[in-house]
């Protein structure tokens, strides 16, 4: 694999749009509790060959799970959060 | 003298906010269940929020009325300016108009305490004695925090590690503000134990953010969760800046042709553009560009088409803005495109071609940002920069054309808390290499087979 391949160190970083603050190409490779998140394809395909470099560093399993799960819709994310949330408190109770 | 900025007496400002969702020419179909396969209704979000959101959520009602409460506090900061960039016009040499909504002008600097503070209003009404959220670099959680003690409502705010550790200024603020902010993961909820267990040095997410802030806000009694962007609710709140701004173009003597905003959740481009958007349903026309970061490309560059869901085939056919099941697979919902992370209404309204996405790249934003900082003055937010950038690209076609266009674009916010963005781009650190013409064009003969779907129809 080409330097062109490797992602850039920690000094290097580009604005993340989620967060709204400079990021380094670390924490997105890991942000998705040790998956890439959804946007790294889309941050940093003009900074370094990332398709390929994530290609190679994850399992075809792992680049279906960052990349390819179809997103749910805000509102349903957060209905799920919330049952999630009150299944915590019945243990807690 | 010529005028450089149009500022409405108090007396003017909107009393009502503008809904658009009856007047959307396609209709959105609700988010269905999981556990039921039901529409989701009011019942299954009233443990995160209060029933007048939740009613405003689903509001078919064209224009709401805004409380004296909340109009009473708008007025610390609105109406805000709308000025003239002669400068900016006259650096370009363009025969293009440029106006600007400067919404930065908010104690927290930028358009989010336009919900903040009817969120926390109408959390205060309905009995409320904390509201949690979750934040990034802190833009939310800072407005929320200023809108929360307003009203003397707690606020609890759950900064993602890698922000609390690296924006300690926005943090300030909103502990400035009486806020309680904490590093998420934390150990103050199951879901952020969870994590830290596993890995204790774990720099945080916003989906763990996220996490921590609802199951706070369930299982603590009189606790309720806050979402700044995305909802409709929140875009209905943001409206009062382009009902402003309607009033300031007529005192201008001006319609706008074109009109620019960043787009990242969608709430401060909703919030300049859809009571113009509702002009152009009725036979305006209005160029209205949602401009986001250049991605690989999706929504702006892939064709709206059928596409495999998976890459080996196995899911039914679904519509989505794609460049192919071997490129990178575009994100779908029910209904139509939901671009991952952007509004609903904004997508619906992208698919039903009453906005036009345009990307731009990280480096041309900057450039921008500079430039209009040295003619205005202002230190935009790096966001608000790719508003700019394409302001810049349209007065140029302009002066191409040799057309007087009028261009209004939205100033979201300043970037005075950001600085560290505009040290990286001065430093000459960034660097940006568009993907190849020719790899995209290669992706997308995966998909020329495919049948196209109805919304389709470029």
């Amino acid at each position: 694999m080409g330097t062109e391949y490797l992602p850039p160190g920690d000094d290097y970083t580009i604005r993340c749009p989620r967060l709204g603050q400079q990021i380094s190409f670390s924490y997105c490779r890991t942000e998705n509790r040790g998956l890439p998140c959804f946007k790294t394809l889309d941050c940093w395909y003009s900074h370094f060959h990332v398709e390929a470099f994530l290609k190679e560093a994850l399992t075809p399993e792992e680049w279906e799970k960052a990349f390819s799960s179809p997103p749910k819709p805000k509102l349903l994310s957060l209905v799920e959060l919330i049952e999630q949330a009150k299944k915590t408190n019945q243990r807690k109770a | 003298m010529n005028i450089k900025k149009i500022v409405l007496p108090e007396s003017e400002i909107p009393r009502q906010w503008y809904n658009i969702m009856p007047d959307m020419p396609d209709p959105m179909e609700p988010p269905l269940h999981p556990g039921t396969g039901e529409p989701v209704g009011p019942e299954d979000l009233s443990p995160i929020f209060p029933m007048p959101l939740i009613e405003q959520e689903v509001s078919q009602e064209r224009f709401i009325d805004i409380p004296d409460e909340i109009l009473e506090k708008y007025l610390i900061w609105r109406p805000t300016p709308l000025y003239r960039a002669r400068n900016l016009e006259k650096h370009l040499g363009t025969p293009a108009r440029i106006y600007f909504k400067n919404e930065g002008v908010s104690p927290a600097g930028s358009h989010k305490p336009n919900t903040a503070m009817a969120q926390a209003y109408y959390n205060k009404i309905s009995g409320t004695k904390r509201i949690c959220t979750e934040t990034g670099a802190g833009q939310w959680g800072s407005a929320l925090s200023f809108c929360c003690s307003l009203f003397g409502i707690e606020c609890k705010v759950y900064m993602v590690r890698v922000s609390y550790d690296q924006k300690p200024y926005r943090r300030i603020m909103m502990e400035t503000w009486g806020g309680t902010c904490v590093a998420s993961p934390s150990t103050e909820t199951e879901s952020g134990r969870s994590i830290l267990e596993q890995n204790p040095d774990s720099p945080g997410s916003l989906g763990i953010a996220i996490s921590e802030a609802i199951e706070d806000a369930v299982t603590n009694e009189g606790s309720k969760y806050s979402l700044g962007s995305v909802l409709n609710h929140v875009m209905l709140h943001q409206t009062i800046n382009g009902l402003e701004c309607q009033k300031q173009m007529a005192i201008a003597g001006e319609y706008p042709d074109v009109i620019i905003g960043c787009a990242g959740g969608g709430s401060n481009f909703a919030g300049n553009c859809l009571p113009f958007v509702r002009d152009k349903i009725n036979g305006k026309e209005i160029d209205i560009i949602a401009v986001e970061p250049a991605s690989c490309p999706t929504m702006t560059q892939g064709p709206f088409a059928y596409d495999f869901g998976d890459t080996v085939q196995k899911t039914p056919l679904l519509p989505m803005h794609t460049l192919g099941r071997n490129f990178v697979p575009e994100p779908i919902h029910a209904g139509g495109l939901r671009y991952h992370g952007m509004a609903p209404i904004i997508s619906q309204l992208i698919l039903s071609r009453l906005i036009r996405p345009v990307a731009i790249h990280q480096l041309e934003t900057f450039e921008a940002g500079i430039t209009f900082a040295r003619t205005e003055g202002f230190i935009s937010a790096p966001e608000t920069n790719h508003a700019i950038a394409v302001t810049i690209q349209e007065a140029l076609k302009a002066k191409e054309e040799g057309k007087e266009k009028v261009i209004l674009f939205n100033w979201s916010g300043h970037g005075l808390v950001d600085m560290a963005a505009y040290q990286s781009f001065l430093s000459g650190k960034l660097s940006d290499h568009a993907l190849p013409k020719e790899e995209i064009e290669r992706a997308l003969e995966d998909i020329k087979p495919l049948p196209k779907p109805r919304q389709y129809t470029g």
